[in-house]
């Protein structure tokens, strides 16, 4: 029980937070300090009730009479909702490190009300996670969505409101679609318990439509394409710390969820439609991968390119777990759990590297004021250890070797690899184009990394502001620390962390742990399709990076000494702070990258044209079809909020004569009822 | 597993490819001379040069930071490394934990983020456009590097780059005609990746994929300009070690090593002879169109993946 009775510690710290917030919210100074302590200490009991609840063998279950009978108040820590609590926690604990400093960037504009938010979005996230009751987890998720939506809102300039709107609806539309599925479930189990869904599976076709509904739902909320349309303009509108919870955790919620129910509630049951939902998985996760990056490529707003990166790495997440559910649908439970491992250890690396990458932007945003990184430039000088920080995440992120992105992209190759090898005709075609759409994602996701960094840290100043820029305060740099270890971490300590990975997924899908790692070498069940060691990795390659400083210090004798030159060479004009390399021109060559993958398509449609025209179709069609989403899907359902508010307005007149014969007219109604 | 002996040997051949690296350059140097009938300089021009540069200043634009200054050694590091896990004399890949065929690719990735990072850093605009049109070209070959590498390594059974190579010289691989098509795929990725005419042109530095050296001088220069012969070898080697493994030795024995190195060498030299003949006879693709010519890459490893499922 000591998980449960950590997790509820954690909570109750957190209930305790936000009020202490509320209460002090005219002493900012105070808050700063208290709400951060207090955060801290929840955080680090939720992460020691999610790594024990990873330790534990059995499920730690509390059932507690609630208001309602169908309602059963339990709580259930099996080792996934361990790992989510434990990402959680660690992200809030960062965040709250992080926060004590960076709030002040926002003295003065209700900094108890923030507080107050984070903690019951932390809460309710801690909630939706460990809540095995479908009602609970109804309630949690809305808790979650509008303390996270109070957090986007809160700069209140329009285009925060904006934002805020349109997360409201999709995350709102989402969870309609999250009820419908769980009402269909319900009705066959006879109760909301999620034991009693696990006990009466839903027959044949119901079931796909359960699992079709609950993808499209949490799909929203974890802002898989074509449902992304929110997520890139709500994540870069929240304060940085909330955005870095946000796009490194909430959104996993998402993908908890369609774990949660393709793989935990449907999948021990389901027929040989489970396939078919693998594969769906499998090409959503294919599409949002690249589709993501390729959108983050463009963007000149700091956050938003992390926010689309976001994005794509829900997809290379999805595509471990549509392996994973392939694996189960076939009855082959070394795939399975190999590919489930493999989207939970991305899930848990993204988490990282994309808090730190969040609070990394926010460092430079609270030291500039802005989000553009054309401002920037040179920070690397003036702010090192934030560049240092940024550069870890940004390596981690590519997936370089041997940091951590690397390891679970890797784990998610072999899935793909094995899925391939001994899969169905269907399967053995679509896997090996889902890992070529991942090693496309990857040498797009270098090219931007090397984009955002080069233009924010590298060169000379782009403006006064990056020529006048300090390091960020200590918290800040301390929050950006831990997360930069642990990617480091994560990578280099993966013989120990990946076996834990496989053992939640295996008990996840409900089968034996497989071997995925031997001393210090990594593999994917077998040693004899692969082997990978990123301890070994970095031995050498700090062992071998003696050789060329030994050749350069072997002829130091006989040379002069370093120095710096006036200024670049610029074909003999004079340089100015417009010619390096800016980040419209950095990625403009993706034009030519992108311009076949088009033409290709219209080739298919019978309309073949030249590549000179690519980019201009290139932007012109990105901006048509990002959009069509939001014209044809959200803007007809805001309008038809709009619309009935207005209508609903009628009847409210604003006079009390009015309301009191509504009363009466209610009393009559309910009378005439009874009678 | 990995043995002592096996560490020493990816070490063996990581540093005998390193000092035979610009000889390989002066090899292609020279043959370009002889296709353009001129005099040309001498096989060993590009040792001379490096030991040059060693000696000479080391000059740093202002407003280059850390990562200018370490690319050098990170590029030199990186690909002494893979040097280290593609099988050259041997059939099985010396170090088996960095031998495997996405680990490769991601390795390369390292020293290619770092190479087009030091164009930002150096605050030139020619050395920017360099390291972007650098990383366009992976952008463009690492998916068909991939596709290709995949299907040799579904017909084999392992994603481990020896694995791949002694079931092709067993001739274990029961579709023939999908190896040659992924072979010729792999090849075409990788003279993209060589940086030879008609997609770049190491001559004209300013602006091309050797545009990040615009600002380089003395033994910085000189560490990359090795690392950047290395690199060509490395990845001549990678193909040679997975596609054409034959003559290799499949044992730890001295003369099946000795025999292994003199078949290296000789398919390392036809390799490079015939890429200068190539190189010197085609006119220079102009940038824009690379991606043109790539979908070739793309298109034959596909068919080379459809051969693979219907078994051909």
């Amino acid at each position: 029980m000591i998980p449960l009775s950590l997790l509820i510690m954690s909570l109750l710290l957190s209930c305790g937070g936000a009020i202490l917030c509320l209460l002090l919210k005219h002493r900012e100074g105070d808050i700063r300090l208290g709400g951060s302590g207090v955060g801290i200490a929840a955080a680090l009991a939720g992460l020691g009730a999610g790594l024990t609840a990873i330790g534990a063998g059995q499920p730690a279950v509390l059932d507690a009479a609630g208001p309602y009978p169908f309602a059963h108040f339990v709580l259930r820590l099996d080792p996934l909702a361990g790992l989510m609590i434990a990402v959680i926690s660690l992200l809030s604990l960062v965040a709250w490190i992080y926060g004590f400093a960076y709030v002040r960037e926002y003295a003065g504009r209700g900094v108890g009300a923030m507080g107050f938010f984070m903690n019951a979005f932390i809460a309710s996230m801690m909630l939706v996670v460990a809540a095995d009751n479908a009602f609970w987890f109804l309630i949690f998720f809305e808790m979650m969505s509008l303390a996270s939506y109070f957090l986007v809102i809160f700069d209140q300039d329009d285009e925060a409101v904006g934002a805020g709107f349109l997360y409201f609806l999709v995350a709102h539309g989402g969870s309609v679609l999250i009820m419908a599925a769980f009402f269909l479930m319900a009705n066959q189990a006879g109760s909301f318990d999620f034991a009693a869904f696990r006990a009466h599976p839903l027959p044949a076709p119901l079931d796909s439509v359960a699992f079709l509904l609950a993808f499209a739902g949490f799909g929203a909320k974890a802002g898989m394409i074509p449902l992304h349309i929110w997520l890139p303009r709500a994540h870069p509108a929240a304060p940085s710390h909330a955005s870095a919870l946000m796009s490194g955790v909430m959104i996993k919620i998402g993908v908890f969820g369609i774990v949660k129910v393709g793989i935990d509630l449907l999948g021990a049951s389901a027929g040989p439609a489970m396939l078919g939902w693998g594969l769906l998985v499998l090409a959503f996760g294919a599409v949002s991968s690249v589709l993501g990056v390729v959108y983050a490529l463009a963007e000149h707003d700091i956050k938003k390119l992390l926010a689309y990166h976001s994005v794509e790495n829900i997809g290379i997440i999805l595509l471990g777990v549509g392996t994973g559910m392939i694996g189960m649908a076939l009855h082959q439970p070394v795939l399975a759990v190999l590919g489930l491992m493999a989207g939970l250890y991305h899930l848990l690396n993204h988490a990282v590297f994309k808090g730190l990458l969040f609070l990394g932007a926010g460092s430079t945003i609270f030291r500039m004021h802005t989000k553009d990184m054309e401002e920037m430039g040179g920070l690397a000088r003036s702010m090192p250890w934030t560049a240092l920080s940024f550069l870890v995440g940004a390596l981690a992120i590519s997936a370089i070797p041997p940091l951590n992105g690397f390891v679970s992209e890797w784990y998610t190759y072999q899935a793909l690899f094995a899925a391939a090898l001994d899969g169905t005709p269907l399967v053995k075609f679509a896997a090996p184009i889902a890992a070529v759409m991942l090693a496309l994602t990857g040498a797009l996701a270098v090219m931007c990394f090397v984009k955002a960094y080069g233009i924010m840290f590298a060169g000379a100043p782009r403006s006064r502001h990056a020529e006048e820029a300090r390091e960020a305060p200590a918290a800040m740099v301390a929050g950006m620390a831990v997360l930069a270890v642990a990617c480091v971490a994560l990578g280099l300590l993966a013989p120990l962390v990946a076996p834990v990975m496989g053992r939640i997924a295996a008990a996840t899908i409900g089968t034996a742990p497989v071997t995925l790692a031997v001393g210090t070498t990594l593999l994917p069940g077998d040693a004899q399709q692969a082997t990978l060691s990123t301890p070994l990795i970095a031995i050498l390659l700090i062992a071998m990076a003696f050789l060329p400083i030994a050749l350069k210090a072997a002829f130091a004798a006989k040379r002069g000494g370093d120095r710096k030159v006036a200024a670049p060479w610029a074909a003999g004009y004079l340089p100015d702070h417009h010619m390096p390399a800016s980040a419209g021109s950095f990625a403009q060559p993706i034009r030519m990258f992108f311009a076949p993958l088009y033409t290709m398509r219209r080739a298919i449609a019978g309309r073949w044209t030249g590549i000179a025209l690519g980019f201009e179709r290139v932007v012109t069609l990105a901006r048509r079809t990002e959009p069509l989403a939001d014209r044809s899907v959200i803007a007809p359902i805001a309008g038809a909020v709009d619309a009935s508010g207005k209508w609903l307005q009628v009847i409210q007149a604003g006079d009390f004569r009015i309301y009191c014969l509504y009363i009466v007219a209610a009393l009559i109604a309910l009378l005439a009822l009874a009678v | 597993m990995l043995t002592f002996s096996h560490l020493i040997l990816g070490l063996f051949q990581a540093l005998l490819l390193l000092a035979a690296a610009p000889l390989v350059s002066g090899l292609s140097r020279m043959i370009r001379a002889k296709l353009h009938t001129r005099h040309g300089p001498g096989l060993l021009q590009d040792y001379r040069d490096i030991a040059k540069l060693m000696t000479r200043q080391d000059l740093t634009p202002p407003d280059s930071g850390f990562a200018f200054r370490a690319m050098p050694a990170v590029m030199l590091t990186t690909v002494l490394v893979i040097a280290m896990g593609i099988p050259m004399l041997t059939r099985f890949t010396p170090v088996a934990p960095i031998g495997d065929l996405i680990t490769i690719i991601y390795l390369f990735a390292l020293a290619r983020f770092f190479f087009s990072l030091s164009g930002i850093d150096s605050g030139s605009s020619f050395s920017g456009i360099g390291g972007s049109r650098e990383l366009t070209m992976g952008v463009l070959v690492e998916p068909v590097m991939l596709l290709s590498l995949f299907v040799a390594a579904l017909l084999a059974g392992s994603t481990n780059l020896g694995a791949i190579g002694t079931a092709i010289a067993d001739g274990h691989v029961h579709s023939a005609t999908a190896t040659i098509v992924a072979a010729l795929s792999f090849a075409y990725a990788i003279y993209i990746e060589l940086g030879k005419l008609p997609y770049d042109m190491a001559e004209a530095e300013q602006e091309l994929q050797e545009g990040p050296l615009t600002e380089y001088s003395g033994p910085s220069l000189a560490l990359i300009k090795w690392a950047m012969a290395l690199k060509q070898t490395v990845v001549v080697a990678w193909f040679v070690g997975v596609f054409l493994p034959f003559g290799s030795a499949s044992g730890m024995t001295f003369f099946g090593l000795l025999f292994g190195l003199v078949a290296f060498a000789i398919k390392l030299v036809l390799i490079f002879a015939a890429v200068g003949v190539v190189e010197n006879s085609v006119a220079r693709v102009r940038f824009r169109l690379t991606p043109q010519h790539s979908w070739v890459g793309v298109g034959a490893a596909s068919l080379a993946f459809v051969f693979y499922l219907v078994g051909l």
